[in-house]
């Protein structure tokens, strides 16, 4: 483990580094509170601090201080070196966000004792960044596909098309839905139609730039976000995407599996403002408008063919999707 | 073994001690101690002029860095000497800065030839 080392002494930083080496850690040294903010800023900077409480530049309680202000980082475990003992003193530190004091000269065995306890810490914060970071995945993915689940899939859609219209960009929204998939599941079963999603996803998630969005809107319903996509490329790029899924099977522990999609296809650039659940719906028609010209194909939603409200399609729900 | 100001018996360099703390690693110790032989003289003229211009904050800051390297190497009274130094400078005590010096300027003196008499040793 990495550990850094500020004391501004070089008899003491010397005797402190050989002695944390010597203890099997990749030792970092420096002489003034400055050099180690800088240190310790860094996105992969030692976790563990030995600070010095007296160094030109920034002392250790400042450099303390000024490393608790950030929050976006990594925990940092910092223990203060000092030959200061009185108890103002040790509260003055331990209130500027060290973790530990220890008093100079230092004993070897409870220095290593400390940056152990130090350690621990760590590894519980580590654990519980990893638990949580679970969770945020879990409430933002489905879980079968890995894909973003609808919820978050409409919420970077919704930041996506403000950032499209202030940048007057297109984004492309594409929604898709697997033609006759109930077939697959009441002939195959389900653990069949489970391996035909995953597969799906995949092949949508490579068909697109790393920085689109694919997110399962529903069943067997996938939406999938083009950034800053060239209107004129739409079409052709929707294809592809369309492609990506009907030209070769998908291997299923039953055997090959012959699959196609229909996509509703739409062109924020041309709808001006509007809510995303206006766009969706939109799309959402499209969609309907492929299924009903005999699927495994897609259909450009605009704004000058949208049926007037009296006409309007019938719900998700009541649509032809198998 | 001498008697402190206090009158604490204190030895001028505790061997044991640095020895542990180093790990009974000779190279370390080797190294320290030429650390040190390098710093003291320079730190030490350094805070001489410090207490000669009654600057305080830098005699304070000199003493601190002394007290740190001594007791770090297990020079005891010497460290002592200087953190008495340093408490006057901090508090502002100008009057008794120059005593306190020359006791650790004596203190220094009598640590010196113990640590040169063990390189010696060592090297044979």
């Amino acid at each position: 483990m990495k550990i850094l080392i500020a004391d501004d002494e070089t008899l003491s930083r010397r005797l402190l580094e050989k002695t944390l080496e010597r203890a099997g850690y990749e030792v970092v040294a420096v002489e003034n509170g400055k050099l180690a903010l800088d240190q310790l800023c860094k996105l992969d900077g030692p976790r563990l601090a030995l600070l010095d409480w007296v160094m030109p530049e920034l002392d250790g309680p400042a450099v303390c201080r000024a490393v608790r202000m950030r929050s976006e980082q990594a925990y940092v475990y910092m223990v203060l070196l000092t030959s200061k003992g009185s108890k103002e003193e040790t509260v003055l530190g331990l209130e500027s966000g060290a973790d530990d004091y220890l008093t100079k000269p230092f004993n070897a065995e409870e220095l290593r004792a400390r940056l152990r306890v130090g350690e621990r810490i760590l590894l519980l914060e580590d654990r519980l960044v990893e638990a949580r970071e679970n969770m945020r995945f879990r409430a933002t993915h489905d879980q079968l596909t890995s894909l973003l689940n609808r919820g978050a899939v409409m919420d970077l859609l919704a930041r996506e098309l403000h950032r499209s219209h202030r940048e007057q960009k297109t984004t492309v929204i594409l929604l898709g839905d697997v033609d006759h998939f109930k077939r697959v599941n009441d002939t195959m079963g389900h653990v069949v139609g489970d391996e035909v999603l995953t597969e799906i996803a995949n092949r949508l998630i490579g068909a697109v730039r790393s920085y689109d969005f694919v997110g399962r809107y529903g069943g067997e319903e996938f939406l999938v976000v083009l950034n800053s996509c060239d209107p004129a490329f739409a079409p052709s790029r929707a294809e592809a995407i369309r492609k990506s899924i009907s030209n070769r099977a998908i291997l299923t522990a039953k055997g090959p599996l012959t699959l196609t999609m229909s996509f509703g296809v739409l062109l924020s650039g041309e709808w001006g403002i509007r809510s995303v659940e206006e766009l969706l719906h939109e799309v959402d028609i499209a969609l309907y408008e492929a299924k009903a010209a005999g699927r495994d194909c897609l259909r450009i939603a605009k704004p000058a063919a949208k049926a007037e409200p009296s006409s309007a399609p019938l719900p998700e729900s009541a649509r032809l999707r198998q | 073994m001498n008697k402190t100001e206090e009158g604490i018996s204190e030895p001028v360099w505790n061997l044991a001690e640095l020895l542990e703390r180093v790990d009974n690693d000779q190279d370390l110790l080797r190294d320290l101690l030429n650390i040190f032989k390098a710093e003291f003289p320079r730190t030490m003229r350094s805070l001489g002029s410090a207490v000669a211009g009654v600057d305080l904050k830098n005699a304070a800051r000199l003493s601190h860095t002394l007290k740190g390297m001594l007791s770090s190497l297990g020079g005891v009274r010497a460290a002592a000497a200087a953190a008495r130094l340093e408490v006057m400078a901090s508090a502002g005590e100008s009057a008794s800065l120059k005593s306190a010096f020359d006791t650790l300027v004596r203190e220094g003196a009598s640590l010196l030839p113990k640590l040169d008499a063990y390189m010696a040793e060592v090297r044979r």
